[in-house]
């Protein structure tokens, strides 16, 4: 939007004396800079006051000037804002020397907003979430708007009633570069067993009940367009899971020798999308990462890797982050909130759990 | 969000006489300073103000030069949002204001905001004082040096197949005895990600990373992201006084940071449900020293800050269980909150209509 041209155009010139009568306001250029042309004081004047001069600022009462940098060339003086014009927005120049006053305003016409951004997809994807779901990831079709999320987004009961507060608000709202994605934990006080949260109003999901994410349809895009459509993710919740990833329940398919197929890694469970996606690696003989693209499958419960060329016969293994969570936030060997009476010994040091198999 | 504390000043003032020589600001270089988001700020020695900046991962070191002497006198600026969007040419609704730190030099206030709601929003510092004067901090060419977070807070983080999505949010900043603390939080693991980053920053070094668990009233514990901290004396010793996500308050000895390190923080307080701490600040009273702290919806809490050794971790669940805190009346809508100097706060209030004020306040 700011680095778009616009033709700026100007409002009635007003409070114009005889003695300045000449003076003009213009605002052009890409960027836009405002001139003030034809004084004849303003080539004569030592250490001028140019912001005194020559004041830009919205068209409104009681707002400081705007921020930017004056130069002077012959009898025009010219002011460069240092942040680009908006459209739709009216500014006002004054320029006031002794007794002169020359002041215009200046408006860009606004585009009409067209809605087309829509939510593609909520992971996850599955039906039955764990009790102690921690979090959804949230991605839309383009870039949206930062500073809105958690008005417009709700859950709801099968009944229709609003569950309060179930989520984590964060101020800084956990977005991914491209504002494309965002990140919704749930409030981790009311997830995790034994803080105060969790006991006073308990957990935001029940077993064996029904819920929906409710997403707004009047959440703006980085353009300030309201969403197409809103979106909505119903599911079912079933019960908690405490229990740290288990590699050894997963299944590996190797691909063949020569050919250009998928390695399949099916688990017993749906994973953390995102964390699939980026804490797992193909790593061949030679100790170097494959080159390949990554998929994830069957409602998060299949990760496939596509090498880029033909499989080599020989050994190769899946280096996998301990660290990769299910929906529960659970990792391999470490459970989401470790109970420390039940599960004495399940913490792992390794940073990598490895998987090897051989390609014939 | 930032205050320097007392033991700050006394070794960096033994530093200054040991070492008069070394200059911080020596070690930043002009430029510009290219920042892609500006977030969480903090003042150091020398008017040098460190902005986190979560989308560029990195945390800048700006030389403000804004070193003259000031006097916190009173401030009431009504509608600073506003009166900052229209020095930015657009409006109210169009800026996010992140985050406030006083300078303690010159005791002006500095205000990190992005100009815009979309990726490409500008990352802008402003600052203002007493007065009301607003003005931007260019950032054009200005004497810094920046250090790059790493992508994630694996121990062995990689170039990746996939065009990257995780991205760290910064959630608190503090410039401790000669280190950069940084608390983040990141889009896809629900971990903590502590930081200390020696300044100057070097190439080479982005710091320590540590894993902090707080237990949960002795038998629970997890891996949790801090939301803010402060830094304080405990029996002698510097202490992290950190508030989490998920309410509890811990300390930790900030000599625990060392690499590699799994720290279990001392629950000392939790703080009710449904809220968020924002910032802490710590301050001296009437020969007693308290902490000041404003949350998302349970007002501005008070709370000692002295003899936090005599609190053990707390075992049982009752909403004053731990150190006691009082909410203080009247404190609504503190969104950002620094010390101002001894006597005095300086917050940023949010009213009902939308826009916020910029108020000092006697600290109670």
């Amino acid at each position: 939007m700011s680095k778009a041209r616009f033709l700026f155009t100007a409002a009635a010139l007003v409070t114009v004396p005889a003695a300045v009568a000449q003076i003009q306001i213009t605002l052009e250029g890409d960027p836009p800079v405002f001139r003030a042309t034809g004084s004849s004081v303003l080539p004569r004047l030592k250490n001028p006051n140019f912001s005194a001069i020559f004041r830009v600022s919205l068209d409104r009462d009681d707002v400081p000037p705007m921020a930017g940098d004056y130069s002077v060339q012959g009898g025009t003086l010219i002011f460069r804002p240092e942040f680009p014009l908006e459209p739709g927005l009216t500014y006002r120049a004054v320029f006031h020397l002794v007794t002169d006053k020359v002041s215009a305003t200046f408006t860009a016409p606004k585009p009409k907003p067209v809605s087309t951004v829509v939510v593609e997809q909520v992971y996850p994807t599955v039906e039955t979430l764990p009790e102690n779901q921690l979090k959804f990831y949230i991605h839309f079709s383009a870039p949206m708007s930062r500073g809105e999320a958690y008005q417009r987004l709700r859950l709801i009961t099968g009944q229709d009633q609003p569950v309060s507060l179930p989520f984590l608000e964060l101020d800084e709202e956990l977005w991914d570069r491209d504002q494309k994605r965002l990140t919704l934990f749930f409030d981790p006080g009311r997830v995790k067993r034994g803080l105060l949260p969790n006991q006073e109003v308990g957990a935001p999901l029940e077993e064996g009940k029904r819920y929906s994410l409710v997403i707004d349809q009047e959440w703006k895009d980085a353009q300030g367009v309201p969403l197409k459509q809103g979106f909505k993710k119903s599911f079912t919740v079933g019960p908690a899971d405490r229990t740290p990833l288990d590699p050894k329940k997963w299944r590996l398919t190797p691909p063949l020798a020569d050919t250009a197929t998928p390695v399949l890694l099916d688990f017993h469970e749906p994973l953390d999308a995102a964390l699939l996606m980026r804490f797992i690696d193909v790593i061949d003989i030679n100790g170097k990462p494959v080159k390949g693209t990554v998929s994830i499958e069957r409602e998060e419960t299949r990760w496939t890797f596509m090498p880029a060329e033909p499989w080599k016969a020989g050994a190769y293994k899946l280096e996998i982050m301990t660290a990769l969570e299910d929906l529960a936030g659970n990792k391999i060997g470490r459970a989401f909130d470790v109970d420390r009476f039940e599960q004495v010994d399940q913490t792992i040091a390794a940073d990598f759990y490895t998987l090897p198999f051989t390609v014939r | 969000m930032f205050t320097i504390r007392i033991f700050i000043f006394l070794s960096l003032a033994l530093m200054l006489v040991a070492a008069p020589a070394a200059k911080y600001t020596d070690t930043l270089q002009p430029g510009k300073a290219a920042l892609l988001s500006a977030g969480p700020l903090a003042f150091g020695p020398e008017g040098i103000l460190f902005v986190g900046d979560p989308m560029g991962a990195s945390i800048f070191a700006l030389d403000t030069a804004d070193t003259k002497p000031g006097k916190a006198a009173p401030v009431n600026i009504t509608g600073i949002s506003d009166k900052i969007a229209a020095l930015l040419g657009t409006t109210g609704d169009q800026i996010l204001i992140n985050d406030l730190a006083v300078n303690p030099i010159s005791k002006r206030a500095y205000i990190s905001v992005a100009r815009g709601r979309g990726p490409d929003a500008a990352p802008v510092v402003v600052r203002t004082d007493a007065s009301g004067k607003l003005e931007t901090l260019s950032l054009d060419n200005i004497r810094h040096s920046r250090v790059a977070l790493p992508n994630a807070p694996a121990p062995d983080a990689k170039d990746r197949r996939n065009q990257p999505l995780r991205l760290e949010a910064i959630t608190d900043l503090s410039f401790v005895d000669g280190n950069v603390i940084v608390a983040g939080l990141s889009n896809e693991e629900f971990a903590s990600n502590l930081r200390s980053i020696p300044f100057p920053f070097k190439e080479a070094s982005a710091g320590t990373s540590v894993e902090i668990y707080h237990g949960q009233h002795g038998r629970f514990e997890t891996n949790s992201p801090v939301r803010t901290f402060t830094t304080w004396e405990v029996a002698n010793q510097p202490h992290l006084l950190a508030a989490y996500t998920c309410t509890p308050l811990v300390k930790f000895p900030l000599a625990d940071l060392k690499p590699g390190k799994k720290i279990t923080g001392v629950t000392i307080a939790e703080l009710g449900n449904r809220n968020r701490p924002l910032d802490m600040i710590i301050y001296k009273k009437g020969g007693a020293n308290y902490i000041l702290m404003n949350n998302s919806s349970r007002g501005v809490m008070k709370m000692p800050a002295d003899k936090l050794e005599s609190f053990t971790s707390i075992t049982a669940q009752t909403e004053k269980q731990g150190v006691p805190y009082e909410t203080l009346e009247g404190w609504k809508g503190v969104e950002q909150l620094d010390r101002y100097d001894e006597g005095n706060a300086l917050m940023l209030v949010r009213q009902e209509g939308g826009s916020a004020d910029l108020q000092s306040v006697a600290l109670p």
